[in-house]
C-alpha cells in the first residue's frame, strides 16, 4: 500500500467512526435504551437478562461496558485472551490449536481425579456405552469412549482431535451431532435457532455470521478464526469444549464471535459476539464494547418461571465476572 | 357476564395474550404431600386427653404466566388437611384444614434481588359450621438476594392478623458449600443436602407445619371448655429427620423423609389454654412438579 492511500484510509477509519455513534448503533439493536459512557468509563458494566426464547434450550444475556485500552488491542485480546490464570472463572486449561490441529496440541490434557468435578467427568466417561451416555457425543464416539475406560484423557484427546480437525475443514458443517444422551441435537442448529429469534442483533452480525457460515452459507475460507479448547467448571461439573473465536473489521469498529461447537456436557453450544468501537476513556483512546451471550442447555427446557429468571440473573454475574477480569489481564498485559 | 367474570377474564386476559405469543411463558408448580405422625400423649389445661396421632395431606398448585421480563404472576389454590385421632373429649380439633387461592407475584428488582408477594384468602378452620369468621388472608413477603451460583440469602415475613405472633420474620440462606453439600438453611424446610448424583439427592432437616384456623361455635362445649366456642387456635409442629429425594423425570421429583416430631402444639390464645403433644414418629412422601 502507497503512503497516499494509507493516508486515504485512514481518514475513511476516521471520518466512518464519526459518522457512527457507536451507542446510537448499540441503541438499534441491543436491549439497551441508555448508555451513559461517563458511567462506564467508571467501570460500570451494563446488563440485561434476555427475554424468553420460543427456543425452549435458550438463553440470553447483553452487557455492555468500557475498556481502557485502543479498539484494535481490545479486538485482538477478546480473541486470544486466555482466562485460565484466574481462578473465579474456574478454567483449568484453556489452549490454542494449530491449524490443521493434531494431537499434541492436547497433550496437556490432564485430569487429575481429587476433585469433584474431574471425577465426575470420569466416572461419566467410565459408565458410557455405545448407546446411552449422559456426555455429548455421537454414537461412534460412545463406543470409542466405551472402549477405553482406562485412558480416559488420551481418549477424550483423540476424540476433541478429530471433532476440531472436522470443523476446521468443513466449519459448522463439520459438526456432528450429539445422538446418545436423549434427543439428537446438532449444536449448529442450536446456534442459528437462537441467532434468528433475535434478529436487530443477527442483523447487525450478518456479515460476521456468514462469513462464518451460521446462516445457512458457506464459510469464507480467509476468515481464519482462533481455534481452542478449554476444560473448565460448569455447575460443579468439568466439562471439555472447542470453540473458535472469529474477528472480522467492520470500518471503524470490530465484530468477534466466539463459537463452542462443541461442549461435552450440562450445555450443548453457545455463541458469544462482541462488538467493539474506538472510543474515549478518561481522555484517552479506549474502546466500547457491546456483548451478546447465547447458550443452549437441556437443563433450560424444565427450568420455568422465578427459577429461570434466577438462572437468567446468575448467568449475567458470571459474565460480569469475567468481563473484569478479562479489563484486568489487558492492563497487567498493556 | 358476571362482574366476577369479567373480573377473571380481566385478570387471565394478558396470560392468553403471552401464552398465545410464546407458549413456554406459563409454568406450573404441583405440590402433593402425604404424612403420617403415630400417637403422642398430649396434655393441657392441667390435664393428660391420651394420645392423638396425625395424617394431613397438602395439595397446592400454582399457575404462573409471565407478564414482563421481570414480572410473573402466581395464580393458584392449596388444599391442606390435618386430621387428628382425639381420644372422646378431648379438647383438641379432630380436623384443622385450609382451602385457598394463591394470588402473587414474582418480580426482579434488581440485578441480584428477586421478590415474592403472595396472599393466600380461604378458609381456616376446623370446618365445623364455616363461616365469614373462618376467613383468612395470610400475606407473604420474600426476597432473596443471588450472591453468586452457590450462594443465595433468603428474608422473609409472614403475615397474618388473626395469629398470636401476627409478623413473623425469617431469614434463610441456601449455600452450595462444596460440590456435593448444600445448606438449605430456608423456612420451612431447612435442610443438609448430600447430592449422591445426579438424581438422587440425601437431606437431613426439620420441616415446620403451622396455621392459624377458628374451630366451631360448639368446639369447647362439646368438650367441656366452653371458652373455647368458636375461637382461634395456633397450630405448630416441627419435624426432624433424614430423607430421599429422587428426581424421577427432569420436572418431577419424589421425596420420603421419616424421623420424629420433637413439638407440637395446640395454642389457644385467647384464652390461654395450650395443649402440647410429646414426641412421636413421622413419615412423609411428596410429590412436587414444574412444568
Amino acid at each position: 500500500m502507497s503512503k497516499w492511500t494509507g493516508w486515504v484510509a485512514a481518514l475513511w477509519v476516521v471520518t466512518s467512526a464519526m459518522a457512527q455513534d457507536p451507542t446510537a448503533t448499540i441503541k438499534g439493536y441491543s436491549d439497551f435504551r441508555q448508555i451513559d459512557l461517563s458511567r462506564l468509563g467508571g467501570g460500570e458494566i451494563l446488563s440485561a437478562r434476555g427475554a424468553l426464547m420460543k427456543f425452549r434450550n435458550g438463553i440470553a444475556g447483553q452487557t455492555c461496558f468500557a475498556v481502557a485500552a485502543p479498539a484494535p488491542e481490545v479486538a485482538r485480546h477478546l480473541q486470544t485472551w486466555d482466562p485460565a490464570p484466574y481462578a473465579d472463572l474456574k478454567v483449568y486449561a484453556d489452549h490454542a490449536l494449530h491449524v490443521p490441529c493434531d494431537s499434541t496440541d492436547f497433550c496437556q490434557l490432564d485430569f487429575h481425579p481429587n476433585e469433584y468435578p474431574i471425577r465426575w467427568l470420569l466416572e461419566q466417561t467410565a459408565v458410557t456405552t455405545p448407546a446411552r451416555s449422559a456426555l455429548n457425543v455421537s454414537r461412534a464416539e460412545a463406543a470409542r469412549l466405551a472402549a477405553c475406560p482406562q485412558k480416559p484423557a488420551g481418549c477424550w484427546a483423540q476424540l476433541l482431535c478429530d471433532r476440531a480437525s472436522a470443523f476446521q475443514q468443513k466449519g459448522l458443517a463439520g459438526v456432528q451431532p450429539y445422538e446418545v444422551a436423549g434427543d439428537t441435537v446438532a449444536p449448529a442448529y442450536q446456534l442459528r435457532t437462537m441467532l434468528l429469534e433475535h434478529i436487530a442483533v443477527s442483523r447487525e452480525f450478518e456479515p460476521l455470521l456468514r462469513a462464518m457460515g451460521l446462516l445457512g452459507s458457506e464459510p469464507v475460507r480467509s476468515l481464519v478464526p482462533f481455534y481452542y479448547w478449554t476444560l473448565f467448571e460448569a455447575d460443579h461439573h468439568a466439562t471439555l469444549n472447542l470453540g473458535a473465536v472469529y474477528l472480522l473489521p467492520a470500518g471503524a469498529h470490530y465484530q468477534l464471535a466466539d463459537v463452542q461447537y462443541y461442549v461435552s456436557n450440562d450445555y450443548y453450544a453457545s455463541i458469544t459476539l462482541y462488538e467493539v468501537w474506538p472510543i474515549q476513556v478518561g481522555g484517552q483512546a479506549g474502546s466500547l464494547v457491546w456483548r451478546g451471550d447465547y447458550f443452549a442447555a437441556p437443563s433450560l427446557a424444565f427450568t420455568k418461571g422465578t427459577e429461570r429468571i434466577a438462572y437468567g440473573a446468575l448467568m449475567l454475574q458470571d459474565i460480569k465476572k469475567e468481563i473484569r477480569d478479562f479489563r484486568e489481564d489487558l492492563r497487567k498485559n498493556r | 357476564m358476571t362482574r366476577s367474570g369479567l373480573i377473571l377474564a380481566l385478570v387471565l386476559a394478558p396470560c392468553a395474550a403471552v401464552g398465545a405469543a410464546d407458549p413456554v411463558s406459563i409454568s406450573h408448580e404441583f405440590d402433593a404431600a402425604y404424612s403420617y405422625v403415630g400417637g403422642a400423649r398430649t396434655r393441657g389445661a392441667g390435664m393428660v386427653h391420651g394420645t392423638v396421632d396425625e395424617h394431613s395431606a397438602d395439595v397446592k398448585y400454582v399457575l404462573s404466566p409471565q407478564i414482563t421480563n421481570n414480572l410473573l404472576l402466581r395464580l393458584g389454590v392449596e388444599w391442606q388437611r390435618f386430621s387428628f385421632g382425639v381420644p372422646d373429649r378431648a379438647p383438641v380439633p379432630d380436623v384443622l384444614q385450609q382451602i385457598s387461592a394463591v394470588i402473587g407475584v414474582d418480580y426482579q428488582i434488581a440485578d441480584q434481588w428477586l421478590v415474592r408477594a403472595e396472599v393466600q384468602p380461604g378458609v381456616y378452620s376446623d370446618f365445623r359450621d364455616v363461616g365469614w369468621r373462618d376467613v383468612d388472608a395470610p400475606l407473604v413477603l420474600g426476597a432473596v438476594y443471588l450472591a453468586d451460583e452457590d450462594l443465595q440469602w433468603i428474608f422473609g415475613l409472614r403475615v397474618d392478623v388473626r395469629s398470636q405472633y401476627p409478623v413473623l420474620p425469617a431469614v434463610g440462606v441456601r449455600w452450595k458449600f462444596a460440590d456435593q453439600w448444600t445448606l438449605n438453611a430456608v423456612l420451612p424446610k431447612p435442610r443438609l443436602e448430600y447430592d449422591v448424583n445426579d438424581k438422587v439427592l440425601l437431606y437431613c432437616g426439620a420441616d415446620l407445619e403451622a396455621g392459624t384456623y377458628r374451630v366451631g361455635e360448639q368446639f369447647g362445649r362439646d368438650r367441656g371448655e366452653p371458652a373455647l366456642n368458636g375461637e382461634l387456635v395456633d397450630f405448630s409442629e416441627i419435624r426432624l429427620g433424614p430423607g430421599c429425594s429422587w428426581k424421577a423425570t427432569p420436572d418431577v421429583t419424589i421425596e420420603v423423609d421419616a424421623g420424629y416430631v420433637p413439638y407440637r402444639s395446640f395454642d389457644f390464645f385467647d384464652p390461654t389454654i395450650v395443649y402440647r403433644s410429646h414426641t412421636a414418629p413421622y413419615a412423609q412422601i411428596a410429590c412436587h412438579a414444574r412444568f
